[in-house]
Parts: C-alpha cells; sequence; structure tokens
C-alpha cells in the first residue's frame, strides 16, 4: 500500500500559482461600472435631505455626469444653451428617493428651471416630451419640475410637446440652492405612488429611464427670456434604479460549490486509488 | 501519455479550423463562440465513444486520465495535477456565482442603425436634378438645418451633438450614406427619428420630422449636398 505522507510537495505550489494566472488571465476579474450609463440610487445610511441640496449625506452617493444638448427635435428648438452638463446624486431609504442635480450656471435668475423626465407604466416614451412615435405606441412621460421664483415642485405629464399637463395630486417636493455659479436642485418623491398611469413607479433593483432638462433664465438686451418652454438644454434617455438591499446569497451558493466540487473531486481519486490497489 | 496526445491534438486542431479558416472560406462569416463549443463538445463526444469500443482503448484512453488525477508517477507533471484540482473546483464556484448573482448593469441594448424602411420609400429617385446650382443649394439648406447635429464637416460633430445617444450619423463614416440609396435618406429626413421602427428605438433619437418644415424638394436637394459635402455616392442596384 502506498501512501502519501509528505504535506506540501513542491509540485503543489507550482501548481497553486498556475492556478491562479490561468485563472487571472481568463478574464476572471472584477468588472468595473460604466462611467455615467445610469443614476444609481444607494440606501441612505440616515436621513434623506429631501429638502437640503447641500447636505453632507449627498457625499456617499456616487455621482454620474450627462452631456447636455439644445433640444432641436420640434420646434421651437434652440441651437446654442447654457448648460452642457448635468451631475446627478440620488438616495433612497427604501420610502422615499431623492435627486440631486448639479451644474454650472453663471447667474441666478429667477426663471432658472431644471426637470426630471421618466417613462410611465411599460410603454416607451420619446426623450423629447413623449411625442408621438409612428411605428410604435408611445406611452406618456412624467415630469418633475423646478422653478426658481417659484420654489417648489410640479408633478406633470406630457404626450408630445404642447400637451403638457399638471398633475391633479402632487408627489413631488423640489428645492434649489445657488452659491458661487453653481445649481444644486434636490427632487423627491415617494418610491411608489397610487397614480400608476400618470406617476413613474420605482422598484428597487429595477432599472428605468430618466432624461434631464435645463433652462438658464437669463434675458437678453430688449428683456426676452433667451431659454424658455421647448427652448431649453435637454439629455438623452439614460438610465436609473434605486439600488435594492444588498444580497449575499450568491456568494454563500459559491462557496457551497466549491466545496461541493472539492468532495467529488476527493471522493472520485478515492475510488480510482482504490481500483488501481484492487 | 500516448493515447491522449492524437485528442488532444484533433481537438486543437478542430478549434484553429473553426476559429481561423472557415472565417476566410469565401461566402462564410466567423462563428460565435457558442457555435465552436458546440462543434468541440461533439468531437470531445465522438472521441470518447471512439475509445471505449474496446477495453483495450478504454484503457489506452482512460488509464493516463485516471494515473494523471491519483497523481501516479506523474514526476513533473504533478504540477500541472494540482493546478487541474485547484481550478476546478474554482471555476465551478465561479460559474456558480455568475449564474446566481443579479447583475448590476443597466438592460443591453440592441438598436438597429439602419432599420428597413417603409415599402413607400424604397427605389425613389431623386427628381431634382443634380447641377451644380442644386447642390449648392442642398448644402445652403444642410448648413442651416442639419449642421448643428450632424456638423459643417459632416462628421457628426456638430455643436448641438454632444448630448445625444445614439449620437448624429457621421456621414463622412463610408458604413452610413455611402451604404444606403437616396430614398432611404429621403424616408429619414422626412420623418425623422420618431419615423423609426421599435427596431430603431425611435423614442432615443432626436432627429427631427422635417416633413412639417422642409418641402420634398428641398430634402431631396439637401441629400445631393450631403452626398457632396461628404465625398461619398449613394449606393446603387449596378
Amino acid at each position: 500500500m502506498r501512501r502519501v505522507t509528505e504535506r506540501h510537495r513542491p509540485g503543489f505550489w507550482i501548481g497553486a500559482a498556475g492556478a491562479m494566472v490561468a485563472l487571472l488571465s481568463a478574464g476572471v476579474t472584477p468588472g468595473f461600472a460604466q462611467q455615467s450609463v445610469a443614476v444609481r440610487a444607494v440606501l441612505a445610511k440616515g436621513a434623506l435631505p429631501t429638502d437640503d441640496p447641500n447636505a453632507a449625506i449627498w457625499d456617499t452617493a456616487p455621482q454620474a455626469s450627462f452631456p447636455m444638448s439644445p433640444q432641436v427635435h420640434w420646434q421651437n428648438r434652440i441651437q446654442e444653451v447654457t448648460v452642457k452638463d448635468v451631475k446627478v446624486r440620488a438616495l433612497h431609504d427604501g420610502n422615499q428617493v431623492a435627486f440631486l442635480l448639479e451644474y454650472a450656471d453663471p447667474t441666478e435668475d429667477p426663471d432658472d428651471a431644471a426637470a426630471l423626465e421618466f417613462m410611465v407604466g411599460d410603454k416607451k416614451a420619446h426623450f423629447a416630451h413623449g411625442q408621438p412615435m409612428m411605428q410604435v405606441e408611445g406611452g406618456p412621460v412624467n415630469i418633475w419640475y423646478w422653478k426658481n421664483k417659484d420654489k417648489k415642485g410640479v408633478d406633470m405629464n406630457a404626450m408630445g410637446f404642447g400637451t403638457l399637463k399638471v398633475q391633479p395630486h402632487q408627489d413631488v417636493k423640489a428645492s434649489g440652492a445657488f452659491s458661487s455659479g453653481t445649481w444644486k436642485i434636490v427632487f423627491s418623491r415617494p418610491l411608489a405612488t397610487e397614480h400608476a398611469e400618470e406617476d413613474t413607479q420605482i422598484i428597487p433593483g429595477n432599472f428605468i429611464n430618466v432624461a434631464f432638462a435645463v433652462w438658464d433664465g437669463r434675458k437678453d438686451g430688449s428683456g426676452e427670456l433667451v431659454e424658455k418652454g421647448s427652448q431649453k438644454a435637454v439629455s438623452s434617455w439614460w438610465y436609473f434604479r434605486a439600488e435594492p438591499p444588498p444580497d449575499y446569497s450568491p456568494y454563500l451558493y459559491a462557496v457551497l460549490a466549491v466545496g461541493l466540487a472539492v468532495g467529488f473531486q476527493f471522493v472520485l481519486i478515492r475510488k480510482l486509488k482504490k481500483g488501481q490497489e484492487a | 501519455m500516448g493515447a491522449l496526445t492524437k485528442p488532444v491534438i484533433l481537438l486543437v486542431t478542430v478549434y484553429l479550423f473553426l476559429k481561423f479558416v472557415v472565417p476566410n472560406i469565401p461566402g462564410s462569416a466567423p462563428l460565435p463562440a457558442s457555435l465552436i463549443f458546440l462543434y468541440l463538445m461533439l468531437v470531445t463526444a465522438g472521441i470518447v465513444i471512439f475509445f471505449t469500443m474496446s477495453s483495450e482503448s478504454k484503457e489506452a484512453f482512460w488509464g493516463p486520465i485516471q494515473r494523471f488525477l491519483t497523481g501516479e508517477n506523474l514526476g513533473a507533471l504533478s504540477s500541472a495535477r494540482y493546478a487541474v484540482l485547484i481550478v476546478f473546483p474554482l471555476l465551478v464556484g465561479w460559474q456558480t456565482f455568475g449564474s446566481t448573482a443579479v447583475s448590476d448593469a443597466p438592460p443591453a441594448e440592441n438598436r438597429t442603425i439602419h432599420p428597413a424602411p417603409p415599402g413607400e420609400y424604397t427605389g425613389l429617385s431623386n427628381p431634382v436634378s443634380k447641377t451644380p446650382e442644386n447642390i449648392m443649394q442642398g448644402k445652403g439648406f444642410y448648413a442651416a438645418f442639419c449642421s448643428p447635429c450632424h456638423g459643417g464637416n459632416f462628421d457628426g460633430k456638430g455643436p448641438a451633438a454632444r448630448g445625444f445617444n445614439p449620437p448624429p450619423a457621421n456621414f463622412a463614416d463610408p458604413t452610413t450614406i455611402a451604404m444606403l440609396q437616396e430614398s432611404y435618406l429621403f424616408w429619414r429626413i422626412k420623418k425623422g427619428g420618431v419615423g423609426l421602427p421599435i427596431e430603431g428605438m425611435p423614442w432615443k433619437s432626436a432627429m427631427p420630422r422635417w416633413e412639417v418644415e422642409l418641402p420634398d424638394e428641398w430634402i431631396w436637394k439637401i441629400i445631393m449636398g450631403e452626398y457632396d459635402g461628404a465625398h461619398q455616392s449613394p449606393r446603387t442596384w449596378e
């Protein structure tokens, strides 16, 4: 009978090193988050800053950045806008969600305004105000709007330019703070509402579409607003997700699977060795 | 290890053939990794069936594998044995993790860039004669209506383009207007982003529906100006 008594043969360590190299070169490396395709609302450790754009807790939320374009899809269009990028953070506490929009604007004006836009329900909606599409039956968009001089959030719906309607039930809160050339605006709302046909519903773990709009409320030499109505800075559709509570079960399953595989190898080799000895 | 050498050479040869030779056969295309994997599995099954047909060939085939696993008289190969014994459970663990962990990446999007146009927009020919004046006028309309997004250099990099996803088409790129017919451009300009079929994801396109603002004749002239300015010519049936 042959017995293996040496515990750590040199071959073991060479094999282990080779195994590591093989796994690493097979691409088993942690995936890196894509840059600014999505806004992720992380679970807030503490009270949600629903009316404080400068709360310290915002630093715990990852920041996404999205480029802006002038609204050119529909008349009246505009060819140049003040705001070139918006930075977005989000937090949720399982009941409410809060978004922080941040962008550079040289001057504070009473007509400065910003908005978030979402699709409603399962139907796709065109990013430009839910414009009707010819070959696809589209749905409405839900717009959360804030204007500096109104000091409040407005919950609205649209299905194309010229169809904007303020909802009879207002669920959105908003407040802004301007400081040294930067606007910070907080929008908040319960994750779920009772009006699923008009309000976007946020289910932690699910991705939904989101888009942004900004109006610089400055006036030209003749006292006319330069950006107003459809003349605004817009973004395309991007993604938003309220992060679900952490789930560690896949790690547990993986450890169990490794244990089972080691056990399988052990039994197999033992059986083979017995067979050879017989 | 003699009996194992041939199957290994066979598998490597089949892999190299599928991966590098098949795509170069005229009229063929690169095979997807899943199909190559399927073929290799079939070859492996064939090898196992072949070697288990008689007891001698069975022993010649399984013997080295058994001796490798039990570590009997392996010598220099014992490192390889340990590597296999460590990698296998880790791969099983990785696979399990991969199939049970919920992806936190946004949904993948497969957008068709040039979906099929409606029937009435196929095979139309440009009714405007290709005179230098008309091309000139088309370029003027292009500068006024199209260049803010598609760019003064026809490269899709106009000053208004940066926020749009998908980005405005780059007409200088040989995979855009150079592979399309004039009637296709006529459809895309007239109906805009909202005229796309579902596979074109119309809800994402910023392209205006120019039929509500521009007469057809202007659109045909813009098409001529676009091809001329981007140094491309429309695809034809010849």
